[in-house]
């Protein structure tokens, strides 16, 4: 019940933040969606480019399925990039304050100073997270499912969009549990964003440049972003990989995080 | 024998090599007003963050209402004014108090208003718009709108003008009246003076000295500055129970009492008057022998 209210709270002080987001990201969508048709027409001379170019450098840009298919497009214009970067930057803005932050303000000890398990206040806010996350990633796909008409998107079937959002959602979600994790586990909000945020970009390189970097080929598959586009889920639909593997990182790091704050000393 | 509501033993708190709290022993019971005096660094904070299990004693225990600090049953029976308070500033006062209200089962409304017309706090402003003061008052609103058995005050009164802290000390007194255990830490000694039944003082992490507040005021130094209307002879004061370090400045003698201040107050009969000033602000000085060289060696 506390964890409730304590989540009730915190879905109250971040409405707006939150549509705020919503709006953002659906721009995003409307102007990538909205955008298909003039590349579509010019295919040929993009598909020339790509051909052009060496080896590899077409997965790191996320559009080794060519950039100009309704896939390659949505890949590499919004699924490899923009849209988990966006989702990134939210949830770990959240992630960050869940815990470390609002105890480096002050505002947690005075919350804990009332009948409430610590653990219940650490829970209801990770909820919170999981909530504010999944609404921007539900306005945003549901979005591009009701406009992928019009943007001749059509060919990509809504259950792999769905996919493809669930997948964005985890993998946003697990850079944030990180985030989550190690502020409620430490205390320290600096050290929970870099290591969120810095976990995220080494892993998104690590993907990219793996592709033709040999030395990074061989750890590639441990890279979240690895999960998440291979195979990509818009073609593919629900692939084990972008759907189990983060829950494999994510389920262990909230529980290891949660009980640490329980038993650590405030700040 | 019921036991203490606050219950401190053999309290032991590190942070890396610093000892904040070292060996402490510490109780009050229901109905009882514990002043906990000590300036800025003693380890009041420390202690008090320990027993509401904010912070694990490195060694020893600390215990409230016969349970462990972090119990939810406990924290029911808790009120707490931090001594650093800060609460989401985005928040207005009336928001913020029927969330925490929310948090402890729902509390009617009309308790916390009650409180906040008592203590002139506008229930509609925002927290962040708050002067330091005002805040002071919402964390003394949301500490006492439950009618706690235990009451954890870090020096609730600082920043609030001396009608408001008559209101406090008022509001200190009625719950423990109602039986409630308070621990009132402060750095100043006349406002524990007027509140406190017993009294400790804390040095360094220690606690030197434990006392009645009647017995401590024997012991306590007070720091006088006389002005004279006219010409006093300089050998005036000579002679006078517990009277140490005169200074004179033309016609203001600076002195320092040790007790009671009765001996010179009738010798002063015999002069002319003009003001009489008291310097009794500073802990370090009242308690000269525990905080000076005495402190030391006990």
């Amino acid at each position: 019940m506390s964890a409730v209210i304590v989540l009730r709270q915190m879905l109250r002080d971040r409405t707006r933040s939150t549509i705020w987001w919503s709006v953002a990201m659906i721009a995003l969508v409307v102007a990538v969606g909205a955008s298909y048709p003039t590349i579509k027409a010019s295919a040929g001379g993009l598909e020339d480019l790509m051909e052009s170019m060496p080896e590899g450098l077409g997965e790191l840009l996320g559009a080794a399925g060519g950039i100009t298919s309704p896939v390659g497009y949505l890949n590499s214009q919004f699924y490899s990039n923009m849209f988990p970067i966006l989702l990134l930057v939210f949830g770990i803005g959240i992630a960050s304050w869940s815990v470390a932050g609002a105890e480096r303000e002050g505002t947690l000890e005075p919350l804990l100073a009332n009948p409430v398990r610590r653990s219940r206040v650490a829970l209801g806010r990770y909820a919170g997270l999981v909530l504010l996350l999944a609404v921007v990633v539900v306005v945003t796909t549901l979005v591009l499912i009701a406009l992928r008409g019009p943007f001749q998107l059509s060919e990509i079937s809504v259950a792999n969009l769905v996919a493809a959002g669930v997948a964005s959602f985890l993998l946003a979600l697990l850079f944030a549990t990180i985030t989550y994790a190690v502020g409620a586990a430490t205390g320290r909000k600096g050290l929970a964003a870099a290591l969120g945020g810095g976990l995220a970009a080494a892993t998104y390189v690590v993907f990219g440049l793996g592709s033709f970097v040999s030395a990074l080929e061989s750890v590639r598959w441990l890279s979240p972003w690895y999960w998440f586009l291979e195979p990509s889920p818009l073609v593919d639909g629900w692939t084990l990989a972008s759907i189990a593997l983060p829950l494999l990182v994510i389920v262990p790091a909230v529980a290891l995080g949660t009980v640490w704050f329980t038993r650590r000393d405030l700040r | 024998m019921t036991a203490p509501a606050i219950e401190i033993r053999a309290l032991n708190k590190r942070f890396g090599r610093l000892t904040a709290v070292d060996s402490l022993d510490l109780t009050v019971s229901s109905g009882e007003v514990y002043g906990l005096l000590g300036p800025n660094g003693a380890g009041k904070t420390t202690t008090i963050r320990c027993l509401l299990g904010f912070l694990n004693p490195t060694a020893g225990d600390v215990i409230l209402l016969a349970d462990h600090p972090s119990s939810v049953a406990v924290r029911r029976r808790v009120g707490y004014v931090a001594g650093d308070v800060t609460f989401d500033r985005h928040l207005k006062v009336r928001d913020l108090l029927a969330w925490y209200g929310d948090l402890r089962g729902g509390v009617p409304w009309a308790r916390p208003a009650t409180l906040c017309e008592r203590l002139a706090l506008d229930p509609t402003r925002k927290v962040g718009e708050l002067s330091t003061g005002n805040r002071r008052k919402v964390a003394i609103v949301q500490a006492f709108m439950h009618d706690p058995d235990v009451l954890i005050l870090d020096e609730p009164t600082a920043g609030l003008d001396p009608l408001l802290q008559r209101n406090v000390l008022d509001m200190v007194r009625e719950r423990r009246q109602a039986g409630a255990a308070v621990l009132f830490s402060s750095h100043l000694l006349p406002e524990v003076e007027n509140i406190a039944d017993r009294v400790g003082i804390l040095r360094l992490g220690r606690l030197i000295r434990e006392d009645a507040m009647a017995n401590l005021r024997n012991i306590a130094r007070q720091r006088l500055e006389i002005r004279f209307a006219g010409d006093v002879p300089a050998a005036a004061f000579e002679g006078v129970a517990g009277i140490s370090g005169v200074q004179w400045n033309g016609r203001t003698v600076h002195v320092v009492v040790e007790g009671s201040v009765a001996t010179l107050i009738k010798r002063l009969a015999d002069f002319e008057v003009e003001r009489l000033v008291t310097h009794d602000e500073d802990l370090e000085d009242i308690f000269f022998a525990y905080y000076g060289n005495g402190g030391e060696d006990q």
